[in-house]
């Protein structure tokens, strides 16, 4: 299937036309110069989509978080960050956060940064966690960050190289997929496109499963046991009691 | 090049090059750690507890030319030890920076960190020596696994099918069980659980 084809500026090779990079629709309002400088500036093909889960997915494995560094000078949004980032963990293979530098507003003297503490502790902690971490100076350094890191996951043959929207049927069973726990949206586009039907998803083998879905070989087996699941309506959380509407 | 491979460094503690005896970092260490200080270390500049080393590069480093880059390489290829590599980020060096953290974490695949000066590195591998030295289950970016029950999602997930709402998905998981047994039911099994023409909206998707 070729893929459709974006106004590139010439220089750039059509390997890096094909790279495909989903961006989470939230970065459209937080980061829309990342988002312009990969389309016009690198000539990437960007799919926004609710992604939910992370702010970018450059690959089959790889997710991207887009991280203010203010966010990191002060404990108050430690949590937040921790439960984002936990939850990637159980859902891809690889996680990077992009730690970028506050914008100086117009009129704005330039803020100095105070390296805090908790900022080294922050740090040391994601380095520990095998979280990899690159340091951008602006949204147009991010953008060329994350089209570095498209390029290495291309070489590593781990690209993104499905039709990233797909259509009325296609559509639903898209869905489907992305309710199923620790899937990722790039995992469940894979099963659109290798399987014919979600029948053929679920009764598939676990090493089927991780070759047509691209996933890795735990992630295959929880995917396979989630479709066999035998429910139990007793482990159903029990409704809350209603509060005053 | 890289000695001091088999050195089991003691949980708080640090191994420092000679080079460094004496230098404001070292003195800005000595006390928040256990500092000991070897002659040859070779390429790297500390040895921290669990097989990590620092290796630091200068301003004055960066704006010298490309020897550093041999010394990462080398200590790379030598060494299969963690290489955290602190690099010092200064309005001179600035420039040099996203060339540098292409070779090191997207080339070589090892962490950088940039600081300011001397001071900051200090602060740094002070921190990175404490959090080695805790439990990594308080480590709040490492994931835990969660033996959560996956009948909700399980739910959720037939309610993506069109036609079915949270009764009729109840209905048919309580009858077939699992996705995977739904899946391989035919119309007839599923009329008995849902209405004629869910049922058949069921089949065909």
């Amino acid at each position: 299937v070729p893929s459709e084809h974006s106004p590139s500026p010439a220089g750039i090779s059509r390997h890096s036309a094909s790279l495909c990079i989903l961006a989470d629709t939230r970065e459209i309002c937080s980061g829309p110069e990342v988002l312009s400088c990969l389309r016009a500036g690198h000539g990437l093909r960007v799919q926004v989509c609710s992604l939910g889960s992370s702010d970018y997915i450059v690959s089959n494995r790889l997710a991207v978080d887009r991280v203010l560094q203010s966010e990191l000078q002060s404990p108050g949004n430690r949590n937040k960050l921790s439960q984002r980032l936990q939850r990637l963990q159980g859902i891809f293979e690889r996680i990077c956060v992009i730690l970028e530098t506050d914008r100086v507003r117009p009129g704005e003297t330039s803020r100095c940064f105070q390296r805090t503490q908790h900022y080294d502790g922050v740090l040391s902690a994601l380095v520990q966690a095998g979280i990899r971490i690159l340091f951008s100076s602006c949204q147009e350094e991010t953008a060329a960050l994350l089209k570095e890191l498209a390029l290495l996951e291309h070489r590593k043959d781990a690209a993104i190289q499905v039709p990233t929207e797909p259509e009325g049927h296609g559509r639903d069973v898209l869905n489907f997929y992305l309710s199923i726990p620790n899937l990722s949206y790039g995992a469940a586009l894979n099963l659109c496109h290798s399987f014919g039907s979600i029948t053929a998803v679920a009764n598939s083998s676990v090493p089927a499963l991780a070759a047509g879905a691209r996933l890795s070989r735990p992630q295959a087996e929880e995917l396979h046991r989630f479709l066999r699941h035998d429910f139990d309506p007793q482990l159903l959380p029990q409704p809350l009691p209603a509060k005053g509407k | 090049p890289v000695t001091a491979g088999s050195i089991v460094v003691p949980l708080g503690h640090v191994i420092g090059n000679e080079k460094w005896r004496g230098s404001e970092l070292a003195q800005r260490l000595q006390g928040k750690v256990r500092l000991i200080f070897e002659d040859g270390l070779g390429l790297v500049d500390f040895h921290l507890p669990n097989r990590t080393c620092i290796l630091l590069i200068s301003e004055a480093d960066l704006v010298a030319g490309d020897e550093f880059k041999r010394r990462l390489v080398k200590f790379r290829n030598a060494s299969s030890l963690r290489g955290i590599v602190i690099v010092e980020k200064t309005p001179i060096s600035d420039q040099y920076y996203p060339g540098v953290q292409k070779l090191v974490v997207l080339e070589l695949g090892m962490v950088l960190l940039p600081v300011a000066n001397q001071g900051e590195a200090s602060q740094l591998i002070i921190q990175l020596v404490r959090e080695q030295s805790r439990d990594r289950g308080s480590n709040p970016f490492v994931g835990r696994q969660r033996g959560r029950p996956a009948e909700p999602a399980v739910l959720q997930a037939l309610q993506r099918i069109p036609g079915v709402g949270r009764t009729k998905a109840l209905l048919l998981l309580q009858r077939f069980g699992s996705i995977h047994r739904l899946c391989n039911a035919d119309t007839q099994e599923l009329e008995q659980a849902v209405g004629q023409t869910v049922a058949q909206q069921i089949y065909t998707f």
